[in-house]
């Protein structure tokens, strides 16, 4: 398998117009191996016939619910398992039981939403590699050029090394790149700590990264500051 | 309990007031008859003055006629007897009286009666004066006591006294810890049904009536609570599911106009139409999930995740969450912080916190779509964190502020601000908290939420 649309799905829904909608909407996004079912017999059948690589399934099915049978089929394979559901309820036994659900998705979603998490499920399932190297791309700006993977900075004066710290502050703030990232998640993406104990280094910290990635540290163009809120880093050349 | 104590204390207090009150009446009756017996012979004539009026002159007694009248007021007789008993002078004697008397005669008489005669004696200058009274018309009794008798009088007037306040209060503690009892049992019912528990009292006894309105009082409210209950889990379970059954259409509804819209193969216009659709049922579906999380809240059957949190990073989140979503475009949103607020600390449900912020952010922004400035403040007012939504676009008028802030269902009314404020509402008072909506000058409204504090020790 090289590609996560080589994977087999399995789509358990009880409702046949929610079935062919998904499988419409995966089928348009590229997925191949798609297989529906109706009901939990029929599901059980499908699910030591094809073996497939993850499942789409709906919480209350006609006879049977979704988390019993994922505690079957996670005693047959480890595939993961994205839900579907149509409870407010049902998203509190999802989070609260540690059922080991991979994901899951209250109705009505949109298609979008439907095939970004899959994606993420089976990326991180089948692909975890994939998903590595697409964390960590170069970016630039106008004359300044990012490589986060070897945490170097190059401009026209010279190359700069990153240190941890400004590199784990610098990821989070591309990986939300023209978001803004409030200071408390910058602490505790560096820190693991609260914002009150680390106020001050993290403006410290957050000078030191102007001054290597910064034309002109005192008028920053790429890393700002969001009054009262955090930081972000803003730039369209991305690569 | 305390309020039955204080009865009974109450009720021996007012028991020995009583015998108080009574021995004081006592002394007052008798002080009254004392009174009353003076007012009854009111001119006493007393005997002294008679014998100093009646004198020797020349050999005869004499008697002065206002002396005499003044003596008929009181006596009916009078004699005057020699050393040897014989009557030397007499005034009305009757005849049943001996004109001769021995030493033992005398003797009798001077304590007791003359022929049935009260009478009193004198010692004149000449000899013994007698007075006489009508037959029956006073009674004579010797009263004689030995002298320690009299000097231990106060002392066992005192102890009498004593005994009596004694004897009072312990019979009124004997009868009253009956009656202590069975209120008690009482009180303890009533207390009960104030918290809503069911009450079973023993039916019998001085307050038995009493009881056995008490115990159907309790049946009547549990069976109204079991109603209500019912009725509730009714409603709850109803709009659960009703909200269950749009899910699913509303998915393909959803799905199918989405996909529509980035069908480069339709004209223009329909994938714009198609995007309308599916704006609208996004609207649709935030307006089932506000309706199921209202009734939810409603009802009390939304698990509540308490866990200590930081209310200023909370915010800080919620507020920089919709400035990245470019929700309000047009809109300026500033976040505001007191200094020293980091460290506030608060108990609470960090996912309901922020959906109450915000929905007061976005109800702003949404109710003033040409754009506006909104500020969302936090600050410590002594045991309560604030945080202050507030904008100037065109705020809400008194009278629509009125009606939020005295809502109490979660039924909307037909307004047009929906379930958002009514869930902040039920959001913030599930966490003890307050909300007020206020009128901001020129234009614009503010909500403040006011929140309870971990104080840190």
């Amino acid at each position: 398998m090289n590609d996560i649309h080589e994977c087999r799905l399995l789509i358990i829904d009880d409702e046949p117009e929610l079935q062919k909608m998904v499988k419409n909407i995966l089928q348009n996004e590229g997925y191949q191996n798609l297989t529906t079912a109706g009901n939990c017999k029929q599901a059980r059948q499908f699910f030591s016939q094809m073996k497939p690589d993850c499942v789409i399934l709906d919480v209350m099915l006609a006879d049977g619910d979704g988390f019993t049978l994922m505690r079957e089929f996670r005693t047959m394979s480890a595939a993961p398992v994205l839900f579907l559901s149509a409870r407010d309820e049902d998203e509190n036994r999802l989070l609260g039981l540690g059922l080991g659900a991979d994901d899951y998705i209250t109705k009505p979603f949109l298609p979008r939403e439907l095939i970004l998490r899959l994606q993420a499920i089976l990326n991180r399932a089948y692909f975890p590699a994939v998903l590595k190297k697409a964390a960590q791309p170069v970016f630039h700006f106008t004359d300044t050029e990012i490589d986060l993977s070897s945490g170097v900075i190059r401009k026209r004066d010279g190359e700069y090394t990153l240190t941890a710290k400004e590199f784990l502050l610098l990821e989070k703030l591309l990986e939300n790149m023209g978001k803004i990232v409030t200071s408390d998640n910058l602490c505790h993406a560096v820190w693991g700590e609260n914002l009150f104990r680390y106020e001050n280094t993290l403006m410290v910290h957050i000078r030191h990264l102007r001054e290597k990635i910064e034309p002109d540290p005192s008028h920053p163009q790429f890393l700002l500051t969001v009054r009262g809120l955090g930081y972000k880093i803003i730039g369209d050349q991305t690569q | 309990m305390k309020s039955t104590l204080r009865i009974f204390i109450r009720y021996i207090v007012s028991a020995v007031g009583i015998v108080i009150i009574l021995l004081v009446l006592n002394l007052f009756v008798l002080l009254g008859w004392l009174i009353q017996s003076k007012v009854e012979n009111p001119v006493y004539y007393s005997i002294r003055d008679f014998s100093d009026s009646l004198a020797l002159d020349q050999g005869e007694f004499s008697i002065s006629e206002s002396s005499l009248q003044k003596f008929h007021k009181v006596y009916q007789w009078a004699m005057l007897l020699d050393e040897t008993g014989k009557i030397i002078w007499s005034e009305s004697l009757p005849p049943d009286v001996p004109h001769e008397y021995s030493l033992s005669d005398v003797a009798s008489f001077t304590r007791w009666y003359l022929n049935d005669y009260p009478v009193r004696v004198w010692q004149h200058p000449n000899g013994l004066l007698v007075l006489g009274s009508a037959k029956d018309s006073t009674w004579k009794h010797e009263i004689e006591f030995s002298e320690s008798i009299v000097s231990k009088m106060p002392a066992w007037i005192s102890f009498g006294l004593t005994l009596n306040g004694i004897a009072a209060l312990l019979l009124s503690l004997l009868f009253g810890l009956g009656l202590f009892r069975s209120i008690r049992t009482m009180a303890t019912g009533i207390e009960n049904l104030s918290e809503n528990k069911p009450v079973t009292l023993p039916e019998s006894g001085l307050l038995g009536e009493l009881a056995i309105k008490i115990n159907q009082t309790s049946r009547q409210l549990t069976k109204q609570e079991k109603a209500l209950k019912k009725r509730d889990n009714a409603r709850s379970a109803w709009i659960a599911g009703i909200s269950h059954d749009i899910r699913t259409p509303l998915s393909l509804v959803m799905g199918y106009a989405s996909q529509l819209e980035g069908d480069p193969n339709l004209p223009l216009s329909e994938q714009e139409q198609a995007g309308v659709i599916r704006l609208q049922s996004e609207k649709i579906k935030d307006l089932i999930n506000n309706l199921n999380l209202a009734s939810k809240l409603e009802y009390d059957m939304q698990p509540f995740e308490e866990k200590t949190l930081y209310p200023a990073e909370l915010v800080r989140g919620v507020v920089t969450d919709i400035i990245n979503s470019r929700i309000g475009e047009h809109h300026s949103i500033e976040f505001i912080a007191e200094d020293k607020i980091e460290k506030l600390k608060l108990v609470g449900d960090e996912d309901l916190l922020r959906r109450a912020i915000a929905n007061l952010v976005l109800n702003s922004i949404q109710h003033n779509a040409d754009g506006c400035d909104i500020s969302v403040e936090i600050k410590k007012e002594s045991a309560t964190c604030s945080i202050i939504v507030s904008d100037n676009g065109v705020g809400l008028t008194q009278e629509k502020l009125d009606g939020v802030a005295s809502q109490r269902d979660f039924i909307p009314d037909n307004q047009s601000h929906g379930l958002g404020l009514v869930i902040v509402k039920q959001i913030i008072q599930a966490h003890n908290g307050t909300v007020e909506f206020k009128a901001n000058s020129p234009s614009g409204c503010s909500v403040i939420l006011k929140l309870p504090i971990l104080l840190s020790r």
